[in-house]
């Protein structure tokens, strides 16, 4: 599905959060979003979801294929959102419900979108399961019983289950040690890909944005400033902000890497 | 399953400590209790007979003793001034208190949690706003005073629609259930509104803080609107506080009432209570503030462990939750 | 680490905090209207104190149970003394009594927080499951205890309410508390011989205050509700000192007389305690820095220092 986000704004208690973002992706195309904490990157994914807070005042543009977002009413958005649209979040342990079992977690968009028995869901729920490597035991856990990683592994199952035409990723790994990071990355571009879904992949991590996108935006203090292929971004930076973003990612980066290495060598 | 010994262990321990205090506040009296209870002019011998039939002539440890030991049989002793046991005394004022705090519970939870639902749902501000007002205002207002209102409106006699009773209960009690009924629906419904404010506050702070959680916003991601988010996902999530609340009101309901009685002229637990306490009916009281607090701490026993059993996530880290608390 | 912390502020910053709150309150229509209230409490509490319209025992054997008239606003009770005088001079007794509730559930609840949050892990676990018992037990039965050997008289609300509400304070005030209590700048100033006492006063009331602030405001209206129940059942102020609710245990007698008498009492009451709640509400976030961009200057630094 190709996304086309057309001055998108969006304002909390008289405070600019998002102003004016022009941001589209193509179909198949999986598309990162960087900028640091408080830059409204979480905003935007909100608004694209119609999911933003009560208080919130937001204008302009968000057509995910042909529907548009803004404005539409929340019957609607919610017909879109875990068929069309999945979404995978930041913490799992505070999104997954922890009174529902993995099984139930996972089957939830199916029970809402379509209208399948009891044990067609189930057959669905292992198969996903199997496709985002979990055990198939995991099913009748609940979320407080698992890792991290395995957690994450769930929200991305739940977001994937109806093979969605899209993917809002929010922060999906950050959360998460490094290593556990990094598998799940791959594990979320596979997916994607084999789905071929396009992907919106939001983080503050250009190491992350690096294996998981082909093109980025760079968010700073709610406006877009650079643009481009993520190779080319974080090679080269073109404005001034992007350049201050990307050498003080450069310098966190290298330093998590470093205590990658220094980590995968002691595993092995 | 450790937890529900140490809080057992611990109920025990508070009932010990609340018999104490009760036994001490009654013995501290200033003056001669036997005086006090047989009134200023009773003749000598009366004073002398009643501090006989008390066991005041006794050391101290031994009547905390007697009293205990009757109370662990089941023996709550006899009130003084009415002559009738204690055990009797309180089941005819819990045949009126019961079905009072009973209904009013029903009525502050078909007000409370709609209202408090409705206030989180409401996408309006001005609504949402009308809503915080409301609650504010219906939790601030005295008891009497809301009972008195609703006198004015409804009650037979004085009341500008009067038809209802507003005072007493009927002789007979439940003999004729229809009036027993029908005078206790004024009082139950003050005090159905007074909870019902503060069952609407609690709803609408456990639901909004949920609402902006991130549980709400994979709800809503799967495919559920906010209404059915928050309805679903919310209420069963906010379920294990709403329970305690609702156990602990009813709870305290039983004593919260007392003013409604009075004011009603019901001669329920409460009321009765009250006078007993003005009358100086030594073994009574005594008798009747231990049931009523290990009654509260018992309710507090109970929905301590309830509201682990409802949440998953305290069944499993009830271990650490303990070394943390 | 701790040169910064909240408690290191002077008393010139304090003021300055204090009264950045006080303004951002004022400019909210529910602040304004919280402060006008309570201002105007104050204000007859203090004025009964000289001046009341008729003099509280002015009685008189012909007028009993009289209609409201010009010489008495709201009619005349039993002993035909003026029920507005008495519903003024009500204001001071229940100021007084709102005050010490607050002053001895303040105590007694920081008591509790530093038995909490104490390294003694014995007597904190102790104290905690102690608390969650008492709490089951309505202040009105603590005080039914009380007025059996203390008679009708304020000793008995203010300690019923005062162990109460401390008790609910405590268990509020406890994980930010704890949080204090366990920060790095309480390490350091425990590394450097500080007392417990030292650390309490100093490290970590100062974090608590605004929960703090904020429960005490929530009961103090408590406090007016319970003086009203408990006078009404013989057991608060003890007849023949004006109390607000001896003035609407009045006027339920007078409601056979002249029914709207029974609205002012009642009203009055209501009034001030709704002030109290939003008094609470609105302090609650003109002293949270999140919601207040004016205090971000003045706590903002020492706020990141507490989230370490």
């Amino acid at each position: 599905m190709s996304v086309t986000v057309e001055g998108l704004s969006v304002v909390i208690a008289d405070k600019p959060i998002v102003s004016g973002i022009d941001l589209n992706i193509a179909d198949g195309e999986r598309v990162g979003l960087i900028g640091s904490s408080g830059s409204g990157k979480s905003m935007i994914s909100k608004a694209m979801l119609g999911l933003l807070p009560l208080n919130a005042s937001v204008s302009g543009s968000v057509a995910l294929g042909e529907t548009q977002v803004i404005g539409a009413p929340e019957r609607e958005l919610a017909a879109l959102r875990g068929s069309y649209v999945g979404t995978v979040f930041q913490n799992p342990a505070a999104s997954l419900n922890p009174v529902m079992t993995v099984a139930q977690q996972i089957g939830l968009p199916l029970k809402l979108h379509y209208d399948l028995t009891t044990t067609e869901r189930a057959e669905r729920v292992a198969a996903m399961l199997g496709k985002v490597g979990l055990a198939e035991e995991t099913a009748n856990k609940y979320p407080h019983e698992l890792s991290g990683g395995q957690q994450q592994r769930v929200g991305i199952a739940t977001a994937l289950i109806t093979s969605p035409r899209f993917i809002i990723a929010d922060e999906p790994t950050t959360a998460l040690d490094s290593i556990t990071q990094r598998q799940i990355v791959d594990l979320l571009t596979a997916l994607v890909d084999d789905a071929g879904a396009s992907m919106l992949f939001i983080t503050h991590d250009f190491s992350v944005l690096a294996r998981a996108t082909t093109r980025c935006y760079v968010l700073e203090s709610g406006r877009i400033v650079d643009s481009g292929a993520t190779a080319e971004v974080l090679a080269d930076p073109k404005t001034s902000e992007s350049k201050r973003l990307v050498s003080a990612a450069r310098i966190l980066t290298l330093h998590s890497a470093d205590l990658r290495n220094i980590k995968e060598d002691s595993h092995e | 399953m450790r937890f529900v010994i140490r809080r057992l262990l611990l109920f025990i321990a508070a009932l010990f400590g609340i018999s104490v205090v009760v036994f001490a506040a009654l013995r501290i009296l200033p003056g001669d209790v036997a005086s006090i209870m047989a009134g200023i002019n009773a003749p000598a011998s009366r004073v002398a007979q009643l501090r006989e039939q008390l066991g005041l002539n006794r050391p101290l440890i031994a009547q905390y003793f007697d009293w205990m030991g009757a109370l662990i049989t089941g023996d709550f002793g006899t009130s003084i001034l009415t002559g009738r046991s204690v055990t009797a005394l309180i089941g005819t004022r819990a045949s009126i208190t019961f079905p009072l705090i009973i209904l009013g519970l029903l009525i502050a939870m078909a007000i409370g949690l709609p209202l408090g639902c409705a206030a989180v749902l409401a996408r309006s501000p001005r609504v949402r706003a009308a809503f915080h007002v409301l609650a504010i205002i219906g939790g601030s207002v005295p008891a009497l005073w809301g009972g008195l209102l609703l006198i004015l409106l409804f009650g037979k006699g004085v009341g500008l629609i009067g038809v209802l009773p507003s005072q007493g209960f009927p002789l007979d009690g439940w003999g004729k259930p229809g009036s027993a009924v029908l005078s206790l629906i004024l009082p139950a419904l003050t005090v159905g509104i007074i909870v019902g404010a503060s069952l609407m506050r609690y709803t609408r702070a456990a639901l909004g803080d949920l609402a902006g959680s991130g549980y709400i916003d994979m709800a809503r991601s799967c495919g559920m609107t906010r209404t059915q988010a928050v309805l679903y996902v919310g209420l069963r999530l906010a379920m294990p506080q709403l329970v305690s609340v609702i156990g602990l009101t009813f709870a305290s309901m039983i004593t919260g009432v007392m003013v409604i009685e009075n004011l009603f002229a019901l001669p329920g637990i409460g009321n009765g209570l009250v006078i007993d306490v003005g009358n100086r009916d030594l073994i009574a009281v005594q008798s009747e503030l231990f049931l009523l607090a290990a009654f509260f701490l018992g309710v507090g026993l109970v929905v301590d462990v309830l509201h682990r059993m409802l949440d998953p996530r305290l069944k499993s880290v009830s271990a650490v939750m303990e070394v943390d608390a | 680490m701790s040169g910064n912390s909240n408690n290191h502020r002077g008393t010139a910053d304090r003021l300055a905090f204090a009264s950045a709150a006080l303004r951002s309150m004022w400019r909210r229509a529910e602040g304004k209207f919280a402060l006008i209230v309570l201002a105007l409490w104050l204000a007859i509490a203090l004025v009964s104190l000289i001046w009341t319209p008729q003099s509280l025992w002015a009685t008189d054997g012909y007028h009993v149970w009289a209609a409201p008239s010009a010489a008495h606003w709201l009619g005349t009770d039993g002993t035909g003394a003026d029920v507005f005088s008495w519903l003024m001079a009500g204001s001071r007794t229940n100021l007084l009594i709102v005050l010490l509730t607050v002053i001895v559930s303040a105590v007694w609840g920081l008591l509790l927080i530093a038995a909490m949050v104490t390294r003694n892990s014995a007597l904190a676990n102790t104290s905690v499951v102690v608390i969650d018992a008492l709490i089951s037990i309505p202040t009105v039965l603590i005080a039914l205890i009380l007025a059996v050997p203390l008679g009708a008289s304020v000793a008995v609300i203010v300690i019923a309410c005062g162990f109460g509400y401390g008790l609910n304070l405590a268990r509020v005030a406890r994980p930010a508390a704890l949080l204090a209590s366990r920060s790095a700048y309480v390490e350091s100033a425990l590394a450097n011989g500080a007392s417990g006492w030292q650390v309490l006063v100093s490290h970590i009331i100062p974090n608590i205050v605004p929960v703090l602030a904020v429960q005490l405001s929530l009961s103090a209206g408590t406090a007016v509700l319970a003086e009203s129940g408990l006078t009404y059942l013989g057991i608060g102020v003890p007849s023949g000192v004006p109390s607000w609710g001896h003035s609407l245990a009045t006027s339920v007698k007078l409601i056979n007389v002249f029914p709207l008498t029974v609205l002012w009492p009642g009203l009055m009451v209501t009034v001030v305690v709704v002030a109290l709640n939003v008094f609470g509400d609105v302090l609650r976030d003109a002293i949270d820095p999140v919601a207040n961009p004016a205090l971000r200057q003045t706590v903002v630094a020492a706020e990141k220092e507490d989230e370490r």
